[in-house]
């Protein structure tokens, strides 16, 4: 009579019992997902311990992302990684958007943010902050800096890491100067080489370049990474001097260390993954751990990120804009210095206001320009530059490599120094300057050469054109590479100077619609 | 024709709750001190209900209107009913465009969203639409101010002289300020204070001169993907309407199909630069406009009405006080966005039903931000009003001039869309 209740009563407590056991073991299963992930993001991984106890799911981390995901989401099959926790999937997402539909765009939650800004050597930084006007650093400033041999600096390699492919866009944004997204147009130009001439330390992440770094810190002023990866090098103690850190008045690309989820199958783990991530109390250990900005508003900012942050730059809308960027800044350490012949027209006609111009434009390139796209366009150091002055001959010609102050204003002489000539040979002194190109092109082939071409007449003694171009194509593949810009000044040939441009690569500038300053500025890195 | 773009009229059912009696042997209760150790252990790890009612989870894709769905108090009411939603978040256009297999429900935050997803259907669909929410642009008191001097805003009156959270924004005006021209030019001296600047740049249009702030970025607009998003596509649509003289693209020349699809594209080309000056896109504008980063982010993000005022609620029950750096644009002509709730299963139905019927639902949709509505009732922003006004936030005035921009025709909204976006072709369900 009572037995049958007692039994119904344990039953019910076993039921009970094993439905809360069940619902713990459930919990508690473990989980492993694979995640291909930043190098960077190596600095999270004291607390995955703590996400593995609190949600039973194991994040497996190769740090392994290259900047575009190459190979993700897999095209066909199942992917290597079920997720992928990267500093930016800008490129990423610019891939699937090209790929037409066939790649379908995963999951994505930020989790962290953090600007790519530059750490300059305290002295330094006073002294550019003094130049720099309302006494904010920007870019232009670290870029003019750079080409005065003044500061050296080190970045992550825009072609394999996403923190130096965002560190190059926001720094080829402020060069285009527009105000906004980087177009086609403005990557048509290479306006990074003077900034380029002051990198001398990369890796293949910034995690790399780093360590690099702290080896080597006599070889560099400045570091161009993420904020927080700057003010944990700071706090680290392996420095000899921190670096100051500066968030450049034209903006800087926001990272926002999303989280992917690759494999759709995993939504569930993603899930609590990024539940865990986003609250309140492992944001506050992520912002203390890492120096990364929380993106749960609860969380209140430590004392070193109170510094805002200033102005995001867009990033491009389009992967080939940015390919391009990567492609033209090329090796990052090894770059050399181009050349460039100058050919300039000193004949009569040129006495007086326009030498004045040509003056001053030299003057603005040798750095006295200070607005933010002269300082980008400006002479730098390793450059090589010829003048040929001419009239109705070649009046004198001087190569000089950039090495100092001194040899621009050696450069200044000749360009101001010398006589006039009454007549005008244009294609007997561009051919002279051919002949200089494809010198410096045999003897050294990877260094790229141009010439710039000005002139303020037509032709009236020498060389016909027609001459001119016999003559060029003898001098056969080292004159190929080796493209014209001519400026059209004054009263000068401007079909004959668009003819000329045309039949070797170049581009014809009028610097009647603006300066003979704004012209030189217009091509310089078209070349 | 999709039948379901009309409000369901359906006799009323009962609710779907299903109340199960058990008969307790007296001695069960010794054992439920136990059995309650077990249902608060439950409770703590989520199950709770979970041995005693069968919950049913949804499948749902949505995308900003999932903050509807996440509130912890709207899951809680569903969960009375037994229904639980897994959200899969992702952009209304995408929704509509993408597989919808495995789901039971969507909810596109705007119309054409909706009727894109409608007209896949080939059955009749449930579907309500619950409320509607005013797009705006997020911006900051600074900005806010700066447009206000460059004469293209107008700040509303707060009540007690305070700063004003609300702007009125002439659209077309701030059309000008978004082509990066001063006239033909792309420098000038457009504040005035004798320098060269960027045409239709932050400093270009006088932000530098309110104290040591600084921005020569462009006057623009952030949005998310308009291939993706509802808020975008309807902005794209708002810049047309205005762009052709705040009329509906798509209406003129209907008797000769080449001439009109001409003149859509002509318009389209025309506000396309408006929306790709500013480069990638970036998802979740709210999330980015609200966190602390916001005015670095972005000075001005396209959003909607409900996101801001939740914030402000928010704001107010953990501050006492508004968000007073945070302000809104709102445009002239303005656009309404009405998202709609699409079932596309039986079980999609009950939840369907349940929005439609539920009253805590619709309250708690008030208190979220949302302009709900009510049978019986003119407007839809009364009731909200109300509660901001219970709430110490100031209620947001309609602009005096209610021109509406009305949404073109679907096919030519997707072909400017389509335009401005490049945007990739929609995958086909195999039924």
């Amino acid at each position: 009579m009572k037995r049958p209740p007692a039994v119904l009563a344990a039953a019910l407590v076993l039921t009970l019992l094993g439905t809360l056991v069940s619902a713990c073991t459930r919990d508690a299963e473990h989980i492993t997902l694979r995640v291909l992930a930043s190098p960077e993001l190596a600095d999270v991984e004291p607390l995955l311990d703590e996400l593995e106890e609190d949600t039973g799911v194991k994040l497996e981390m190769a740090y392994e992302a290259t900047a575009d995901l190459a190979g993700q989401p897999a095209a066909s099959g199942r992917s290597a990684y079920d997720l992928a926790w990267v500093a930016s999937d800008r490129s990423f997402l610019l891939r699937v958007q090209d790929s037409g539909g066939r790649l379908t765009r995963p999951e994505s939650t930020a989790v962290m943010r953090s600007p790519v800004v530059v750490g300059i050597e305290r002295d330094l930084a006073d002294l550019l902050r003094a130049g720099a006007s309302g006494g904010r650093i920007s870019w232009a400033d670290v870029a003019d800096a750079a080409a005065e041999g003044r500061l050296r600096f080190g970045m992550a390699d825009p072609r394999r890491s996403d923190t130096g492919r965002a560190a190059l866009v926001g720094v080829a944004t402020a060069a285009a100067g527009t105000g906004s997204a980087l177009r086609e147009q403005d990557v048509s130009c290479d306006r990074l080489r003077g900034f380029r001439s002051g990198q001398t330390l990369t890796g293949a992440s910034s995690r790399e370049l780093i360590s690099t770094y702290v080896e080597h810190q006599g070889d560099a002023e400045a570091l161009i990474a993420h904020e927080a990866e700057l003010l944990a090098l700071n706090a680290s103690g392996k420095l000899r001097e921190p670096l100051e850190i500066v968030h450049p008045d034209d903006g800087m690309v926001l990272s926002d260390f999303p989280l992917l989820l690759l494999d759709p199958g995993r939504r569930e783990a993603y899930g609590k993954v990024v539940d865990w991530l986003l609250g309140a109390d492992v944001q506050k250990k992520l912002m203390e751990r890492t120096f990364r900005r929380p993106v749960n508003q609860d969380v209140e900012l430590s004392a070193p990120l109170r510094a805002s942050v200033g102005n995001a730059l867009s990033f491009p809308d389009r992967l080939s804009i940015v390919e391009q960027l990567v492609d033209d800044y090329g090796d990052p350490v090894h770059a050399i210095g181009d050349q460039v012949v100058f050919v300039l027209d000193f004949s009569t006609s040129m006495r007086g206001e326009r030498i004045a111009d040509l003056r001053a434009a030299f003057a603005g390139l040798s750095g006295a320009d200070q607005s933010a796209t002269g300082k980008f366009a400006r002479f730098y150091r390793g450059e090589r530059l010829t003048v040929v002055r001419f009239g109705g001959r070649v009046l004198e010609e001087r190569t000089v490599t950039v090495r100092s102050d001194a040899d621009l204003r050696t450069l200044d002489r000749i360009v101001t120094g010398g006589g006039f000539d009454d007549a005008t040979a244009v294609w007997s002194a561009l051919d002279r300057g051919y002949r200089i190109a494809t010198d410096a092109v045999r003897a050294a082939p990877e260094r790229p050469v141009a010439i710039v071409l000005m002139t303020d007449g037509e032709n009236n003694t020498g060389l016909s054109y027609e001459e001119f171009l016999r003559r060029h194509e003898r001098l056969g593949s080292a004159a190929d590479a080796v493209p014209t810009f001519p400026v059209q000044f004054g009263e000068a040939d401007a079909a004959a100077l668009k003819r000329a441009a045309a039949a070797t690569g170049g581009r014809m500038v009028d610097a009647g619609l603006s300066s003979l300053s704004d012209a030189f500025k217009e091509i310089r890195g078209c070349h | 024709m999709s039948v379901a773009g009309r409000p369901t009229i359906e006799e009323p059912r009962l609710t779907t709750r299903q109340v199960r009696r058990r008969r307790v042997p007296r001695h069960v209760v010794v054992a439920l001190p136990l059995a309650l150790a077990g249902l608060i252990s439950l409770m703590v790890s989520g199950n709770a209900f979970r041995p005693f009612e069968r919950i049913t989870t949804l499948e749902a894709r949505m995308a900003s209107k999932s903050d509807f769905f996440r509130d912890p108090e709207v899951q809680r009411l569903l969960l009375e009913h037994g229904l639980r939603v897994d959200i899969h978040r992702l952009g209304s256009r995408g929704i509509a465009t993408q597989s919808l297999k495995g789901m039971d429900v969507v909810f596109p935050s705007g119309q054409p969203a909706a009727k894109l997803v409608l007209d896949r259907q080939e059955r009749s669909v449930r579907s309500v639409r619950p409320f509607v929410t005013p797009l705006v642009l997020g911006t900051f008191r600074d900005y806010a101010d700066t447009l206000v001097k460059a004469g293209v805003a107008t700040p509303q009156q707060a009540p007690d002289g305070g700063p004003t959270l609300y702007y009125n924004l002439d659209m077309r005006a701030f059309m000008g300020l978004l082509d990066g021209r001063a006239g033909e030019k792309t420098t000038a001296d457009q504040d005035g204070d004798g320098t060269l600047e960027g045409a239709d740049t932050w400093n270009g249009i006088g932000f530098d001169q309110a104290g040591g702030r600084s921005n020569s970025g462009r006057v623009l607009v952030r949005t998310s993907s308009v291939c993706e998003s509802n808020s975008a596509g309807t902005y794209l649509s708002l810049l047309a309407f205005v762009a052709n003289r705040n009329s509906t693209p798509g209406t003129q020349n209907v008797n000769d199909p080449q001439l009109a699809r001409d003149a859509v594209t002509d318009l389209a080309a025309k506000i396309r630069p408006l929306i790709n000056l500013q480069g990638m896109w970036a998802d979740e504008q709210a999330d980015s406009y609200l966190s602390d980063l916001g005015e670095s982010i972005a000075p001005i993000s396209l959003i909607y009405e409900h996101q801001y005022l939740a914030h402000q609620i928010a704001y107010q029950d953990t501050h006492g006080r508004q968000d007073i750096e945070r302000v809104l644009l709102y445009p002239t002509p303005y656009a309404l966005t009405e998202p709609q709730l699409i079932s596309l299963t039986d079980e999609g139905d009950r939840l369907v039903r349940l929005v439609e019927q539920d009253e805590e639902l619709r309250d708690r949709a008030i208190e979220l931000g949302f302009r709900v509505r009510f049978n019986g009732e003119d407007g839809t922003s009364e009731r909200l009003n109300t509660y901001l006004r219970d709430h110490g936030i100031q209620v947001p005035v309609p602009n005096r001039d209610e021109t509406k921009s009305y949404e073109p025709d679907l096919n030519v909204l997707e072909r400017i869309i389509n335009y401005v976006g490049s945007c990739p072709p929609p995958a086909q369900d195999t039924p």
